[in-house]
């Protein structure tokens, strides 16, 4: 009895120390990673001119930089840029969820002729260096008449979302893991297999869905090289990012740094709030589902 | 070849092309020159006439565009401008000139569009034999309806891989086959040849593999270092980031929620202004030398990122910063996927957690995620970004074209937007892509997730 | 939603749109017009249609056709700012209130000058009628077939209000592509209260009193100390492509020298990503090497300890050298492929006309190259116009736009960055300059 009790005592205490290790190391670590993001957020409220920065807390605080960002629109048109990326990421992920959920639900779970040749090729495709084909797709798209005002959204929705069905390895991966037995229940109930698809397999795909959203929504806010190329002249219809960039640019980056800083800040929000709900998916998504 | 057959075979039909073109009857053999022709015959009226009008519209573009396209393809044009001074206006007037690139452009996509009807045709021949093997036998002929219905069921992968497949055929294959063929030409600003070139074989081959010249010693050198990048930043981001995520994801951690925030924040940041963020603190000047010669730790600035040593592992270490909240993202998913039978037995049977990692959680993991790190491994061969943002492949040795981190495909961009050789550019690219080809395919066929998809079933 | 349909529509029927649309030229041209981002001019619409059949009466006297159609435009934005006055847009309502005959719509688009090379060249024809360009980019622009040479009365003009040393920035085999407005080129920006008019006339001096800052690791900035002690570019005035760049033997190896001893010094500071303007700001710099691009940053940092001159000396081997940078001019050239070259030509001509370089420098304070306007007093008096032409007429070059100059800037600048990270020493300076020598002068694939 006493042994036992020992026994479960010192369990408990080695659990305890194990717990503590555990959580300082992980302060350790969210640390270093929230650092360099409470740096940029303070910088973002500095009163400080220029790019050279000597000490981490800025001397003086102020809003400026964003009621710059937001107010001078004649250089460089922030909110007009923010919401070019935004439409055009939204629209992104619409498309490339359904690219990519599409091709891997039928390399997953249909057997035809060319699939496997087909998955190959798609793995090796990824191999080449996107901006090799800059040019190219500049000029196909203009065959469509859509590298002139408005359209230029519709390009860089094409742009971003048109190949993304590629990108379906790891959505396939994890349908290979969503029980067949499933299916073949609902077969046998008179499914189709597109209800099978949209009925039995994506609301149990969760987080690669919300894996797939997140992706193709941030790879707008991202891309600086093909959006320059697109919009060419066109600072009506620059992306977040092709503004940023030209804030680093010789002739703005003395004026411009805070300003970059916050508006760096204001695109991390609507990803962050992305994030936070997408979590929550995470987190109930899965466990009653699947297992029951 | 044996395996190849085997697999044709698997999913074999009796209406195959060549039996049609055989076995057919004059209604399905007239269906090779009046497409939809056997259709219409046997009461598809409506399929036949969309076989028709592809036919049709494909004949139209071709005469209207498509062979004058083909024929620009082969010669490439060469009409230099035509500049005429025009007195009555005061200005020089401009006529002609030919756009090498955009023949090169539309006689691959010619090309394109003629094997995109090629497949049209098989499958109006098919369609054709079967129905008329169906006729024969007084089977019934599917309505247009039951075609449709038949669309969102047995050949559902038809309609859901169609816009996938037309997206990635017109953004990532056409623009291929174009690069591939500017490795065969005279495209580069060697001799001027950036608006009219034209096609000089294996030229430009011959250039790169050659060792005697600058191009063909950097090419190895660059190669090695890319290997080297993309294991360490492929396979350490992996372990940690899954590390990570089951330290946050064990029963007895607080506030679960709250760790995962505080990495996520970091990856809410657009991944080039966290770049950027870090190669200005990193500088030479930057904010963490600076910090660390006040507080009298160094004397002089650490050369983060102007060192050859240096840099390379400062953009390692970077890229873990920048991608272990990604990796442990996508793994929380998956780890909370593990059927939880899996683990109990596991407990019943008295092994420990480390026990638990190696014999479930990693063989799982690694079962589900082998497609994810080969994706991430050639993402990070080709990971342009990082190496941009942060060191723009610095520290260059005098009289070299690629510097010390730099990898094949920021060398690319150096060799083709920057200095415009773009002939070399695309050799550079055709090569990097067999070695890299090779290696993947044939890790990929070894792994369990490709040999046995359902292991996990 | 509805855009997700339209979308899917899109990528369905791009195999159908590849019928209609492919090798098909004359329908890029037309898409090149129809920019949503245009700026009309409603007023001088009106105004011109009415006039129109007045002036067909006296079309013998002038050189003017009646004509109706939109131009697009590219300048940098702060040209088109509210800001500042928005140069771009005043100048062209006056040019088509000037041409009654001729009712022109503009589009504006935003292009630096320094990029006209990559975003013209990226799409000639679907690039802007009349834009502006670096005159570094010229051979760039030429070969691509995305400039238009300037004859009679425009060339002349050209010729009548620049010196020769603008005129020749812009001119490749004697004839003009560009109406240049403005010079470009870089001088030293420093405070007065460390320097003394005497200090400034030797880096050297400077440096004992004071810290300076220099863009070392900047390819436009390092070749003035070559170019110092004899190094040439392409001959003597730059033009000579055979002639190849010369950074080698002694006179070479002795800047190099020069430059370790430079980056060793305590008080000299690497310039780069903004530094040295943040050092003048916090007074850990005295003095910065820039263009006029940053004179109101640097005038607000400094404020009556502002002082602005051409580029100092340098002592090699006890003897003085005079540093010189590289200097250009800022012009606006015409696109072949404009549907009216004399509307085009009339246009650049006017943008870079003496009225408007003056309202430009009124503005947004671009200095002017006009001959006259340089001779206002109002204009000459200004310290930094001062500076900027002293640096021109005293210690410039041309920088070359030969095709073969393009070797020279990555090159340069990584020689640049192993002068800072030490990796040059006084033990392998010799062999160093001898690798930046060849590759400076040899193109990657040989």
């Amino acid at each position: 009895m006493n042994e036992k009790e020992k026994k479960v005592r010192s369990m408990k205490t080695r659990g305890m120390i194990a717990d503590t290790i555990v959580h300082i190391v992980l302060a350790v670590l969210a640390f270093i990673w929230v650092i360099p993001v409470a740096w940029i957020i303070l910088l973002s409220f500095s009163t400080q001119k220029g790019s050279y920065v000597t000490s981490f807390f800025p001397k003086g605080y102020t809003l400026n930089n964003y009621i710059r960002l937001f107010t001078d629109r004649n250089i460089l048109d922030f909110p007009q840029m923010f919401m070019n990326t935004f439409i055009i990421a939204c629209c992104c992920c619409v498309i490339s969820t359904f690219f990519v959920l599409s091709m891997a639900y039928c390399m997953s779970r249909m057997r035809f002729k060319m699939r496997k040749p087909y998955m190959n090729i798609a793995m090796i495709l990824n191999l080449f260096p996107g901006f090799m084909s800059m040019i190219a797709i500049y000029y196909i798209l203009k065959v469509f008449n859509l590298t002139d005002g408005a359209m230029i959204r519709v390009a860089l929705i094409l742009v971003y979302s048109g190949g993304a069905g590629i990108n379906f390895y790891i959505a396939k991966g994890f349908f290979d893991t969503v029980p067949k037995a499933l299916d073949e229940a609902a077969y046998l109930d008179g499914a189709t297999r597109f209800q099978v698809f949209t009925k039995v397999t994506i609301p149990l795909s969760k987080p690669i869905i919300v894996y797939t959203v997140l992706n193709s929504f941030l790879g707008p806010w991202l891309d600086f090289i093909f959006a320059k190329v697109i919009c060419r002249a066109n600072a009506k219809y620059y992306t977040v990012s092709v503004g940023l960039w030209k804030m680093l640019e010789k002739e703005y980056i003395d004026s411009w740094y805070t300003c970059f800083a916050a508006g760096a800040v204001c695109i991390s929000i609507p990803i962050s709030i992305l994030f936070v709900i997408m979590q929550r998916y995470y987190t109930d998504g899965l466990s009653g589902a699947v297992k029951g | 070849m044996a395996i190849f057959q085997k697999r044709v075979k698997e999913f074999d039909t009796p209406y195959a092309v060549s039996a049609a073109v055989k076995n057919g009857n004059a209604a399905t053999k007239l269906s090779m020159l009046i497409m939809g022709f056997g259709s219409i015959a046997h009461k598809q009226v409506l399929k036949g006439l969309l076989y028709l009008a592809a036919e049709i519209g494909y004949l139209w573009f071709m005469i209207q565009n498509g062979f004058n396209c083909l024929y620009h393809l082969i010669t490439l044009g060469g009409q230099e401008k035509v500049e005429v001074w025009n007195e009555a206006k005061g200005v020089y007037e401009y006529s002609g000139g030919d756009m090498t690139i955009l023949f090169l452009l539309y006689g691959v996509a010619t090309i394109f569009v003629t094997l995109g009807f090629i497949v049209v045709w098989r499958a109006n021949m098919k369609s054709a034999y079967e129905v008329e093997c169906l006729a024969k036998e007084g089977k019934h002929i599917k309505t247009l309806k039951e075609d449709i219905a038949e669309l969102l069921n047995r050949k559902l992968h038809w309609t859901l891989l169609t816009p996938p497949l037309a997206g990635i055929l017109v953004f990532t294959i056409l623009p291929l086959v174009f690069m591939i063929c500017m490795a065969f030409t005279s495209y580069s600003k060697v001799d001027d040849r950036l608006t009219i070139f034209n096609w000089v074989g294996f030229k430009n081959f011959a250039t790169v593999l050659g060792m005697g010249n600058s191009i063909g010693k950097t090419f190895w050198s660059v190669l090695a270092w890319t290997l080297v990048w993309a294991v360490f930043a492929t396979f350490l981001n992996y372990l940690l980031g899954m590390i990570l995520a089951i330290v946050i994801n064990r029963k007895t951690t607080r506030i679960k929620g709250f760790w995962r925030f505080c990495f996520m924040l970091s990856a809410a940041i657009p991944q080039f202004v966290s770049l950027l963020l870090m190669r200005t603190l990193l500088k030479d000047n930057g904010l963490i030398n600076v910090m660390l010669m006040n507080a009298g730790i160094i004397s002089s600035p650490l050369p983060f990122l102007t060192d050859a040593t240096w840099a390379r592992v400062a953009v390692i270490v970077i890229n873990l910063w920048v991608g272990i909240p990604f990796t442990m993202l996508q793994v929380t998913g998956i780890l909370q996927n593990i059927p939880a039978e899996l683990y109990e037995a596991a407990r019943v049977d008295g092994a420990g957690p480390v026990t638990i990692f190696f014999k479930i959680t990693l063989p799982y993991m690694l079962f589900v995620t082998t497609p994810y790190l080969i994706t991430t491994f050639t993402g990070n061969i080709n990971n342009f970004n990082v190496i941009f943002l942060l060191t723009g492949g610095a520290p260059t040795p005098v009289g070299s074209t690629a510097g010390k981190t730099d990898l094949l495909v920021t060398w690319l961009y150096k060799l083709t937007v920057d200095q415009q050789y773009y002939n070399v550019g695309a050799v550079v690219g055709i090569l990097t892509f067999v070695i890299l080809a090779i290696v993947s395919l044939l890790t990929y066929r070894n792994t369990g997730s490709y040999k046995n998809e359902e292991g996990f079933q | 939603m509805k855009r997700k349909v339209v979308s899917l529509m899109l990528t369905a029927t791009m195999a159908v749109g590849m019928l209609a649309a492919c090798g098909s030229n004359d329908n890029a041209s037309s898409a090149g017009n129809s920019s949503s981002a245009a700026s009309t001019s409603d007023a001088s619409v009106a105004e011109s249609t009415g006039d129109a059949s007045a002036a067909e009466d006296s079309s013998a006297s002038t050189e003017e056709e009646a004509i109706t159609t939109t131009l697009t435009v590219w300048a940098p934005s702060e040209d088109q700012s509210a800001d500042s006055g928005q140069w771009l847009q005043t100048m062209c309502e006056q040019f088509n209130a000037a041409h009654p005959n001729w009712d022109l719509t503009f589009e504006y688009g935003v292009c630096a000058e320094g990029d006209a090379k990559s975003t013209v060249t990226q799409d000639v024809e679907g690039a802007a009628d009349v834009y502006m360009f670096a005159n570094d980019n010229l051979t760039a622009l030429i070969s691509a077939n995305g400039i238009a040479k300037l004859g009679g009365q425009t060339a002349e003009a050209v010729k009548n209000t620049n010196s020769q040393a603008i005129v020749d920035s812009v001119s490749v085999d004697g004839s003009i592509y560009g109406v240049p407005f403005t010079t470009n080129t870089w001088f030293m920006f420093y405070d007065k209260s460390v320097f003394s008019e005497d200090d400034i006339k030797n880096l050297d001096t400077m440096l004992s009193k004071g810290k300076v800052s220099f863009p070392i690791t900047n390819s436009w900035y390092i070749a003035s100390f070559y170019v110092a002690n004899g190094c040439t570019l392409f001959g003597e005035d730059g033009t000579d492509e055979a002639a190849g760049i010369d950074f080698s033997g002694e006179k070479a190896q002795q800047v190099t020298d020069y430059l370790v001893d430079l980056v060793a010094n305590p008080n000299f500071v690497s310039d780069a990503d903004g530094s040295g303007l943040s050092g003048l700001r916090d007074g850990s710099v005295s003095a910065m090497f820039s263009g006029s691009w940053d004179a109101s940053s640097v005038a607000e940092a400094l404020g009556e300890n502002y002082g602005v001159a051409q580029l100092p000396c340098i002592t090699i081997n006890g003897e003085e050298k005079q540093l010189k940078s590289f200097a250009g001019s800022k012009a606006i050239g015409v696109n072949p492929n404009c549907e009216y070259p004399q509307v085009a030509v009339a246009l650049a001509s006017y943008l870079g006309s003496a009225e408007a370089q003056k309202a430009h420098y009124e503005l947004r304070s671009v200095i002017p190259c006009n001959t006259e306007l340089l001779a206002d007093p109002d204009i000459a008096s200004d310290v930094l116009v001062t500076a900027q032409n002293n640096t021109f007429d005293n210690t410039s070059i041309i920088q070359p736009f030969v095709k073969a100059m393009d070797n020279y800037w990555t090159p340069a600048e990584n020689f640049g960055k192993s002068l800072v990270s030490k990796e040059v020493t006084h033990e392998n300076a010799v062999e160093k300059t001898e690798q930046l020598n060849t590759s400076l002068n040899s193109s990657v694939v040989e």
